[in-house]
């Protein structure tokens, strides 16, 4: 072993190297690893196939989360399923959602725009499609910090007590386009549809489980489409009537019965190349509702699939 | 000196035989039945990722069973079975015994493999080659989640007899001229290999029986509605398969160290650094499994004992590639194909060292976790650097097997091919990863930079499939009517040193 000596001097180089990845990165990881005291946080649950907010004030977002920018961000991220990894790449954010886990990420946003979100642990069917829309707005204002930015168009304004939002658009919730935004008061889910051509602004329904129900005439009377308990599972029936028949003009009440989330969409699978361009109530959570307004729509079949369970489908023809 | 070749013995004889070279030999061909099996679901997958939107496959679910067998196939039906193959070839001529210290029990666990081959293959499973739960227990169809389940516990209980056998042939059979630290560093690889596999591969089995129950609904081990935990599953599956990358790689590694010294016709560098660095490797690469697991949500503790820990292994794979080029420095190298893929994989394998030094950084793994980053990273291994091991093995020991030469241009067609495409694909696929692309997805945003490293990735993916269909041709047509080698210096050195295997020990009853 008289040869020794270059190999020492190697070896000695590659772990000085290692070291200082080592030291480097305990400190960086030190760094991020404690969320600053008066971070908000926000709980992010991922569920096949999407991923729902849920804001210290008791808003609820499903697949868009709008945040401040420069206000730290503590997020909560469980699961309703299976494992998913909630990835914000932009911002080098990722952390699993586990079910029977909470676990915690925290981060500031510095800059402002729309950002995306996906799922990094595959998850099964929709894994590639579970993407939702990080929104960071300017700071206006906030409780959390006193300092105000200079110039503030509206849009969040969130009440402390009662829970709305508008949306950026300043007017009308939903306005965003393709993504749904919904205001939720504990125990209260109204949803609005939104994005389609279908969905006349107004067309709001809410759960019925409390008084202030009906805020929509439109639902009374109606054409009633429903998703039966169990639909989530390949086999069962899985919205009743499958077909139905409305004359133009129409607002279909969409009632889920089932236990986990569901989507009426046009198109016969989410691979259509116009699914969602007709009507798309997007994720109706359990015991919501939602609606369709045919006004829009062309007399003829229209398919229809639930984005969440696309064996799910049914068919809407529009007299 | 050209050897007669004998009649060729009918196939029966070698199918029921218990001898080493036959069994090792049935091996290798089945391993390599895998390979081709499993590389054809590889083509697909890249087709489909050619561009965006759905093409080959009608939708995630088809395509997470292609992904799912694809990494089954390669990891457990040609990785294991090849290395198994060519120990049983050579460890009992290494060590001069004349067989394998159980030859029934070496038939038997080669005969358990073709079944779960089977099992893998009928089932189709969705799971991912990790099968994490609670998906793989809740919500994964059956039964091909559950023939997968049963296939993998059965090839751990063939790879523990394997390993068994050769871990007492080499410590009990060897001849009493021949002391443990004059063993080839061959040899030494596959009992170090065998003792991982023996401490690695009973934590899996355990966790395979946890998941079945669970699937039956039974136990609720890893289900968190029953007071489980998935994140158990993980640690008991990483406590295996983060050793199991060494039980992988180190076979290459000393198959490597037999090409190395022969056709740089030069003396290795150094015997021992090569012996330590082995056994340095076996008993650290078992502290360093849940760097699988930074993002699971692990105490700042957790993460940084688990990020030292795998640092700590780096330098003894660092020894091996410094043992290698040392060696090659100043020899008169001769790049027969054996020689190519060996110094190729050298190469790979430390660009991919590098990229798992990048992973296991703490911070940074929360930009590479679970992307295409990690796919890089695992195949520039998997494919780089141990299937490269293994094809210039498969060319060195062409001529012991079938005492004929294969063709030797094509051979280095093959490799050509081979590189390129691996350093297209693989390289890529670490770009791509730090563009946030996730692993496992049959469809990604159209972003044109995706589109266009994904096209890369599926041309270099073409690349290293033609490569493969040249090795397959060549494999059968050199068998069947290659020249008849020179059974002393097949590859035509000319040293005057004997350093080829003894060709007489591959018959029976000789
Ligand atoms: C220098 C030595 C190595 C280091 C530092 C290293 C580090 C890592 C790290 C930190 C990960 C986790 C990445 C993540 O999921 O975020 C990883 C993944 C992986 N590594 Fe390595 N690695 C090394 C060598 C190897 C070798 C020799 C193999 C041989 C097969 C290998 C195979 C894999 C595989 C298969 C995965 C991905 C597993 C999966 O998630 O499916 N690695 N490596
Ligand atoms: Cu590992």
């Amino acid at each position: 072993m008289g040869h020794g000596t270059p190999e020492w001097v190697f070896i000695g180089v590659v772990t000085a190297i290692l070291i200082w990845v080592g030291a480097e990165s305990w400190q960086v990881e030190h760094s991020l690893e404690y969320a600053p005291p008066n971070s908000e946080t926000v709980r992010v649950i991922g569920q096949q196939w999407f991923w729902s907010f849920q804001h210290a004030d008791g808003t609820q977002e499903i697949n868009e989360l709008h945040v401040k920018q420069g206000v730290p961000y503590r997020f909560e991220i469980v699961s309703n399923d299976v494992i998913h990894s909630f990835n914000i790449p932009d911002f080098a954010i990722l952390m699993d959602a586990v079910p029977g886990r909470v676990n915690t990420m925290w981060n500031i946003f510095d800059e402002t725009g729309e950002y995306l979100i996906e799922c990094r642990e595959y998850c099964g069917m929709l894994h590639m499609d579970m993407r939702a829309r990080l929104f960071v707005e300017p700071n206006t204002e906030n409780s959390t910090s006193s300092t105000s930015s200079t110039e503030s168009e509206p849009t969040i304004s969130q009440g402390t007590g009662t829970a709305t939002i508008v949306s950026p658009g300043g007017s009308e919730v939903g306005s965003t386009g393709t993504g749904t935004m919904r205001v939720v008061e504990p125990g209260n889910l109204t949803q609005t549809p939104s994005g389609g051509t279908a969905n006349g602004s107004g067309d709001t329904s809410s759960n019925g489980t409390s008084g202030d129900n009906a805020t929509s005439g439109a639902t009374a009377g109606g054409p009633s489409l429903s998703i039966p308990a169990g639909a989530s599972t390949p086999g069962n029936p899985s919205y009743s009537p499958a077909t139905l028949t409305v004359s133009k003009g129409d607002v279909i009440t969409v009632s889920n019965d089932d236990t986990a989330p569901h989507t009426v969409t046009n198109g016969a699978s989410p691979s259509d190349a116009d699914a969602g361009k007709l009507f798309d109530t997007s994720i109706i959570m359990p015991a919501a509702t939602a609606t369709i307004d045919t006004a829009s729509l062309e007399a003829g079949e229209h398919p229809f699939h639930c984005t969440v369970h696309p064996f799910m489908t049914g068919s809407l023809t529009v007299q | 000196m050209v050897l007669e070749l004998k009649k060729p013995r009918p196939l029966w004889e070698i199918i029921f035989s218990t001898h080493h070279t036959d069994i090792g030999l049935l091996y290798i061909i089945a391993s390599m039945v895998a390979l081709f099996a499993g590389g054809g679901l590889a083509m697909a997958i890249r087709a489909e990722l050619f561009l965006p939107g759905l093409q080959v496959f009608s939708g995630q679910a088809d395509f997470s069973r292609f992904f799912t067998v694809h990494g089954t196939t390669l990891l457990f039906l040609w990785l294991i079975p090849f290395a198994a193959g060519v120990g049983n070839y050579l460890v009992p001529i290494m060590v001069r015994y004349k067989d394998m210290a159980w030859p029934k029990l070496n038939a038997v666990a080669f005969w358990m493999i073709p079944p779960c081959m089977i099992l893998i293959w009928a089932g189709f499973s969705d799971t991912t080659w990790n099968a994490y739960p609670p998906y793989s227990i809740l919500k994964a169809p059956g039964p091909a989640a559950d023939m997968w389940i049963v296939g993998l516990k059965i090839l751990g209980l063939s790879s523990v007899l394997g390993a068994i056998n050769f871990t007492v042939t080499m410590l009990k059979m060897k001849h009493p001229d021949l002391p443990l630290m004059k063993m080839s560093l061959f040899c030494w690889a596959t009992l170090v290999t065998s003792m991982m596999i023996i401490v690695a591969i009973p934590t899996f089995a355990a966790s395979l029986v946890m998941l079945y129950t669970d699937r039956l609904g039974v136990t609720g081990f890893f289900n968190a509605e029953m007071g489980g935990d998935p994140i158990a599953y993980q640690h008991l599956f990483w406590f295996t398969f983060h050793p199991e990358v060494y039980i992988f790689t180190l076979p290459a590694i000393g198959m490597m160290y037999e090409i190395i010294p022969t056709f740089s016709r030069k003396p290795l560098f150094s015997y021992y650094s090569g012996v330590i660095a082995l056994v340095v490797i076996a008993v650290i690469g078992f502290g360093s499994w849940a760097h699988h697991m930074f993002a699971v949500g692990m105490s700042f503790t957790e993460k940084t004992v688990f990020m030292v820990g795998t640092l700590a292994a780096v330098p003894s794979s660092a020894m091996h590639v410094f043992n290698f080029l040392a060696t090659m420095w100043g020899g008169r190298i001769k790049f027969a194909a054996p020689m190519l893929f060996a110094v190729g994989g050298i190469l790979l394998f430390f660009s991919a060292g590098a990229g798992g030094v990048v992973n296991t950084a703490m911070p940074l793994d929360f930009l590479t976790h679970d992307s295409y980053w990690v796919v890089g990273h695992m195949h520039l291994f998997i494919m780089g650097t141990i299937s490269f091991g293994f094809f210039g093995f498969i060319y060195y020991l062409f001529p012991m097997i079938t005492g004929r030469m294969y063709n030797t241009k094509l051979a280095n067609i093959h490799f050509v091919l081979l590189f390129v495409g691996a350093v297209l694909v693989f390289g890529v696929q670490h770009i791509l990863g730090l563009y946030g692309m996730p692993r496992r997805v049959v469809d990604y945003l159209p972003i044109p930079e995706l589109i266009i490293m994904n096209q890369i990735a599926t041309f270099g993916g073409w690349m290293m499939g033609a490569g493969m269909a040249i090795f397959l041709y060549n494999m059968i047509k050199s068998t069947m009517f290659g020249k008849l080698a020179d059974t002393k210096d097949p590859f035509g050195l000319g040293t005057g040193v004997e350093y080829y295997y003894d060709y007489a020990r591959r018959e029976p009853h000789h």
